[in-house]
C-alpha cells in the first residue's frame, strides 16, 4: 500500500516535469530564432579603437590618414579623434583632394557610431577610387570617447563657443616667455609642459571642469602630453585644441594691418567707417570682444567675435593680446566703452583698444546694421 | 507803429528759442562712457573695504529724472549713493563723468538706462 503511494507521488512528479518542459518547449518553439540584423551596409575591414589608436601620431604620418565623415559644424567642430581630417561624406568628391595622394596609404573613416552609415559609405567610395587600405572604425567617436585614456580634439569656432559660456579652463602648453607671453588665446591659463609638475595647482579642482589644452599647431605635442596627464589627475573631460595658436591667429586674428585701426572722434572710439570696413574685410586683423550677454551674443553677432561679458572681463584683461588691436562692441556703446575705460584703468600698457560708439542691431536674420548714435 | 511792432516780435521770438536752446543743453558735459566705469569702480572698490555687500551698485540713472540728478550733483547731495569715503576720494572730474552717466541716462532722457 506504502509502495503504492510512492509510485503516485513518483508518477505525478514526472508528469509534473514533463509537462514544465513541455510548456518550456513549446513557448522555444513559438519565440524561434532572433531576426539576423541586416549589416550588408557595413564595410568589410572593421577595427576598433585600439587599431586607431596605435595609429595616431603627432605628427601624423604621411601614409596614415583617419577621416571623421560627419558634417563639420554639428559635429567635427565640438570633437574628433586627435589628427582627424574632416572630409562629410555628404562631401567627398569635393574635398577628394585631401585625401592622401599615395592609394597604399592606410585610410580610416569613423563617424558616429555602429548606427552611423556615413564612414561606411565613404570607406566604399574610396576603395573604389583605388585606395587599396581602407578600414572603418565602425564603433566611431562614441567609442573613442567612453574609453578611459582617450581625449578628443576641438576646433577653434568651439573654443571661442567655450570662452563665451566660460565653464571651461583653456590651457596652454607652450613655454612661458618664448611663445606665451608673445600671444595666446584669450583667458588661456599658461601651464607649460616643462612645468606640468610644478603648476599643475592652476587647474580647476573639480575634476569634471572641461579642460582644453593647446599648443604651437599640429607638429607640437605638448597639448597631447598636458591632457595624457590630465587624464591620469583624473579629469573627465579632456580635450585638446590640436591645431593649437597657429589656428587660433588664422581663425581670429592677428596680422600686420594693426596700424591701420583708426580713432574715432570720441575718446577710446575706433573710427565707424573703418570699423565697417575692417569687419567686411579683415576682420581677422582685429581682436573683436562682444561685450553683451550671453544670451544676446547667442542670438546674433560679428563672425569672428569672442564673448565676454562686461561683468566677466575685469580678471580676464591681463590675457588680451598686446600684439593687434582689442576693440570692445555692444549694442549702443555703453557696455563697450565702460569696458575700454576697465581695459585701460586695469591694464595701462594695452596699448591698442578702442570701442565702437554706435547703434548695432543685430537682426534676427543675421544682417547686422551699425549706425552712428543721434 | 506797425515796423516796430514786428522788430519787437522778431526780438522776443530770437529772444524765446535762445533761451530754449541754451536750457537744452544745461546738461553736463562729462564723459558719460568713463563715467559709467568709475561709478561702478567705486561700489567694487567699496565693497571690497566690506562698507557694502554686493560690488553692483543698487542706484540706476533710470531711478530719477535729470532734473532730480542736476539737483543731486549741482548741491554735491551723494548720501542716498552711500560709500561716502569712495564718493570723498573722486576728483571733480570723476564726479562730472559719473553726473554725465546718470543725465544723460535719466528716466525721462532719451536713452534711460536699462539693466546694463
Amino acid at each position: 500500500m506504502k509502495a503504492n503511494k510512492v509510485k503516485t507521488l513518483i508518477l505525478a512528479l514526472v508528469t509534473g516535469l514533463i509537462l514544465l518542459t513541455g510548456c518550456t518547449a513549446a513557448k522555444t518553439a513559438k519565440t524561434g530564432p532572433a531576426p539576423v540584423e541586416d549589416t550588408s551596409w557595413m564595410f568589410h575591414d572593421i577595427v576598433d579603437a585600439a587599431f586607431v589608436k596605435a595609429h595616431i601620431a603627432v605628427p601624423m604620418p604621411e601614409n596614415v590618414m583617419i577621416i571623421d565623415a560627419r558634417p563639420y559644424k554639428v559635429k567635427y567642430t565640438k570633437g574628433h579623434i586627435p589628427g582627424a581630417v574632416n572630409i562629410p561624406f555628404s562631401q567627398f568628391d569635393k574635398n577628394s583632394n585631401l585625401l592622401p595622394k599615395d592609394k597604399n596609404s592606410l585610410v580610416i573613416y569613423y563617424c558616429g557610431g555602429l548606427k552611423c552609415k556615413l564612414s561606411h559609405k565613404s570607406a566604399r567610395k574610396a576603395e573604389k577610387s583605388g585606395y587599396k587600405n581602407v578600414k572603418v572604425f565602425a564603433k566611431g567617436y562614441p567609442e573613442w570617447v567612453s574609453q578611459k585614456d582617450n581625449y578628443g580634439s576641438v576646433s577653434a569656432e568651439h573654443v571661442a563657443k567655450l570662452i563665451a559660456e566660460n565653464k571651461s579652463v583653456i590651457i596652454d602648453a607652450r613655454p612661458q616667455k618664448t611663445k606665451f607671453n608673445k600671444g595666446h588665446i584669450p583667458t588661456a591659463v599658461n601651464i607649460p609642459f616643462s612645468q606640468f609638475e610644478a603648476l599643475k595647482g592652476k587647474l580647476p579642482r573639480d575634476l569634471n571642469t572641461p579642460v582644453i589644452f593647446y599648443c604651437g599647431g599640429l607638429k607640437c605635442r605638448l597639448s597631447h602630453k598636458s591632457a595624457a596627464k590630465a587624464l591620469e589627475m583624473g579629469y573627465t573631460n579632456v580635450n585638446v585644441f590640436a591645431k593649437g595658436y597657429p589656428q587660433w591667429k588664422k581663425t581670429y586674428g592677428q596680422s600686420n594691418e594693426t596700424m591701420q585701426v583708426q580713432a574715432g572722434e570720441i575718446e577710446g572710439s575706433i573710427e565707424l567707417e573703418r570699423f565697417k570696413s575692417i569687419v567686411a574685410n579683415s576682420p581677422e586683423s582685429i581682436m573683436l570682444i562682444d561685450v553683451r550677454d550671453a544670451d544676446e551674443f547667442a542670438k546674433g553677432s560679428f563672425k569672428t567675435a569672442v564673448n565676454i561679458p562686461v561683468e566677466k572681463l575685469e580678471p580676464k584683461i591681463k590675457d588680451l593680446p598686446d600684439d593687434k588691436p582689442v576693440v570692445f562692441v555692444c549694442s549702443t556703446g555703453a557696455r563697450s566703452g565702460e569696458a575700454f575705460y576697465m581695459a585701460k584703468d586695469v591694464r595701462q600698457s594695452l596699448k591698442y583698444v578702442y570701442y565702437v560708439e554706435a547703434e548695432i542691431d543685430f537682426k534676427s536674420n543675421g544682417n547686422i546694421e551699425i549706425k552712428k548714435p543721434k | 507803429m506797425f515796423k516796430k511792432s514786428i522788430i519787437t516780435f522778431m526780438v522776443l521770438m530770437f529772444t524765446i528759442v535762445s533761451l530754449s536752446m541754451a536750457f537744452a543743453s544745461t546738461g553736463p558735459d562729462g564723459n558719460k562712457r568713463k563715467g559709467k566705469y568709475t561709478y561702478r569702480k567705486v561700489y567694487k572698490a567699496c565693497s571690497a573695504t566690506g562698507q557694502i555687500e554686493s560690488s553692483t551698485p543698487k542706484i540706476s540713472p533710470a531711478d530719477k529724472t535729470m532734473g532730480q540728478w542736476k539737483a543731486v550733483f549741482e548741491n554735491k547731495n551723494f548720501g542716498e549713493f552711500g560709500c561716502k569715503d569712495n564718493w570723498a576720494g573722486l576728483s571733480d572730474n570723476a564726479i562730472l563723468d559719473i553726473y554725465s552717466y546718470f543725465y544723460h541716462h535719466a528716466s525721462d532722457s532719451p536713452t534711460p538706462a536699462k539693466c546694463q
